[in-house]
């Protein structure tokens, strides 16, 4: 019957059987003294417009961190908008918006390392840089929460005279040990793997301060077998030991507000909801980074290509269902439950002023990933996983938003029931987003945001082997 | 006793680099006596070499346990010293122990680990040392030291077993 004598495919193999692996990086290989010279080249020549932008930026966090932080010193905390009941505003909000930001360098860099995901290797350095300049903002969000920012000391675990010990029993208190410890490691974690960009660096200047930065810093590296081998042990160390600790960070500071006995707050499902909010907003950064920089640094389009935009994008869909999975965990238990003052606080985030924030962050957050995600092409077009980035996190930072000072809002106390409207909090959140990128930009100037030797180990590991007619990647384990 | 020479032989390429190998085994030339420089780690068994020694997990090992006794001295000890009492829970809490001590034993591992990766290279050293800048741009370097009589029987070896240059090693600040 004419019904069997049809083949079952169209006799052009699809689309994606032509692809090409020369297209990847790792089979695009170029001499390794070329791509130095690339990367070098990148951090010298800068644009007046980068200058430019660098300047508006300085100017941005003299004025709305310098400036509107020294303000609220001197006139107290009051000129912020926090009051009875919504104490913690939008400093926590970014507190907990930049650590989720950070999470994003140790995912990225320790467990693709782990699970030897090779797509990662010309991103990890940009992703982990994030994690350190994503503390310093969280860290210096703390500070401004504080108020009274030279008292600071009294958070660490320093008996003294007034009887204010340090006090275990306080999430705050783990809270400190553990970011303290996440941003001491993060850092160590972004040095190992450095050290033989810097060497690199360091033999290909002539002079110059840079000369002797490189020099310093490199440490006196010079890729003798031994040194290769302590420095891959401690790497491999690092790699497994962050995950944890990573996990232990967003699920600390979700304690900060499940241990609380507040309806809203207090849920057992809250540790793993915050870390995968965290991989959510951090994922959709390093997207929007690595648009940033194969559009603005020379020679970066060789490096970052759209195989790396998939691979972010693949993420990106995946975290985002297990959010949207989580959020809903999170959501309907209250919700069955009825108990008065949740269905008060859930009617007030879907009814009340403030409902828009909550449908804009459920379309940022789940709408628009699942929509963009799932068409491979889409997910390889740099500026449209860039916008996606974008959104998700404005939606992440509208969820972080809605729990914080709106789930304040609502108490067991309606006489006190009050909105919270931000004031200084909005410059100080403006100085930090420019800091951030300040930091970046800068850093890019003095440090191989590429990790080549990490992109030479992989090109030298993959071969394309011929199986029948294709052409498919071979990868030999070299590490 | 015969003086000896410190060579560096440059090679493009593992096959090469792999060949010069055996043959200073051969001319015998011991492990000890070489040591492999080059832009990316290269697994001992490539260049038919053993595998070099590390004391790096060893060292973080120690690490931990110190970072574990550091939390349990924090969670235990401080309130031994100072009791507070909070929300009617006991002054010695094991669960909040436990983060804690999570906390401060991995801080101290990794801590330990980078420390260990200084100790054990020798970091920061910028005394002169044996090198070459190609060695940063992919090329693979073999550091040996034979006797001075012999050098041209080890050159024209090393050369023939695919060495792009072999030059005598001068130690250069980095």
């Amino acid at each position: 019957m004419a019904t069997y004598a049809r083949p079952l495919a169209q006799p052009q193999p699809h689309a994606e059987e032509h692809e090409d692996p020369r297209e990847h990086l790792m089979h695009d290989p170029r001499p390794r003294g070329e791509m130095n010279a690339m990367i070098m080249e990148s951090m010298h020549v800068t644009s007046w417009k980068f200058w430019m932008v660098t300047g508006i930026l300085t100017l941005i966090v003299i004025t709305c961190v310098g400036y509107a932080w020294y303000y609220m010193i001197m006139q107290g905390l009051g000129v912020a908008g926090v009051n009875r009941p919504v104490f913690w505003g939008i400093f926590l909000v970014n507190v907990v918006f930049w650590i989720g930001i950070s999470h994003a360098g140790t995912f990225i860099s320790a467990i693709l390392r782990v699970l030897k995901v090779e797509s990662r290797r010309p991103f990890t350095r940009a992703a982990e840089l994030m994690t350190t300049f994503g503390l310093v903002q969280a860290g210096f969000s703390v500070f401004m929460h504080m108020g009274r920012v030279w008292l600071s000391y009294w958070l660490f675990p320093i008996p003294n005279e007034r009887r204010i010990w340090p006090d275990f029993h306080s999430p705050l208190m783990w809270d400190f040990m553990a970011i303290t410890t996440y941003l001491l490691c993060s850092t160590m974690y972004l040095f190992l793997p450095l050290i033989p960009d810097l060497a690199m660096a360091r033999d290909r200047t002539e002079g110059g301060w840079r000369k002797t930065f490189y020099s310093i810093l490199s440490l006196g590296f010079r890729g003798t077998e031994g040194e290769w081998k302590n420095l891959t042990t401690a790497m491999n160390i690092f790699a497994f030991a962050i995950i944890p600790v990573m996990f232990s960070v967003h699920t600390i500071v979700s304690w900060d507000f499940a241990m609380a006995q507040r309806p809203g707050w207090s849920s057992t499902v809250f540790g793993p909801y915050f870390v995968i909010g965290a991989l959510h907003s951090g994922m959709a950064a390093v997207a929007i980074v690595l648009f940033l920089l194969r559009s603005t640094m020379k020679n970066y389009k060789y490096f970052i290509r759209p195989e790396h935009f998939d691979t972010m994008g693949r993420l990106m869909l995946m975290v985002s269902m297990a959010w949207a999975y989580f959020y809903f965990n999170d959501y309907l238990v209250p919700w069955y439950g009825g108990g008065k003052w949740e269905k008060l606080i859930q009617e007030f985030t879907e009814k009340g002023p403030l409902a828009p924030l909550w449908y804009t962050m459920l379309i940022c957050n789940i709408a628009v990933p699942w929509l963009i995600l799932w068409n491979k092409n889409w997910r390889r077009t740099p500026w449209l996983l860039a916008i996606t980035g974008l959104l998700i996190n404005v939606g992440m930072w509208l969820e972080r938003y809605i729990i914080i000072p709106e789930g304040l809002t609502i108490n067991r106390m309606p006489f006190t029931w009050r909105l919270y409207v931000p004031h200084v909090e909005i410059a100080l959140t403006i100085g930090l987003f420019a800091l951030f990128m300040l930091l970046y930009m800068l850093a890019s100037r003095l440090i191989p945001l590429v990790p080549v030797w990490e992109v030479q180990e992989g090109q030298e590991a993959h071969i394309i082997r011929k199986i029948g007619k294709a052409e498919v990647s071979t990868l030999s384990d070299l590490e | 006793m015969s003086d000896s020479a410190t060579f560096l032989a440059v090679f493009g390429d593992f096959e090469p680099a792999s060949k010069g190998v055996d043959k200073l085994h051969e001319l015998g030339v011991s492990d000890d006596q070489l040591n492999v420089i080059s832009g990316i780690p290269v697994k001992a068994a490539i260049l038919g070499r053993p595998s070099a020694i590390t004391y790096v997990s060893r060292i973080a090992l120690f690490g931990a346990l110190l970072g574990m006794s550091l939390g349990i001295f924090l969670i235990y000890g401080i309130p031994y010293l100072y009791p507070l009492l909070v929300g009617g829970q006991p002054i010695f809490p094991v669960p909040q122990g436990i983060i804690i001590t999570f906390e401060m034993t991995m801080l101290g591992l990794m801590g330990f680990a980078f420390i260990g990766m200084f100790v054990d290279s020798g970091f920061p050293s910028y005394t002169p040392k044996e090198y070459v800048p190609e060695i940063s741009d992919g090329k693979i370097v073999v550091l040996f030291s034979c006797p001075s009589e012999e050098q041209n029987k080890f050159i024209d070896a090393l050369k023939n077993a695919g060495a792009e240059t072999v030059v005598p090693a001068e130690a250069r600040h980095l």
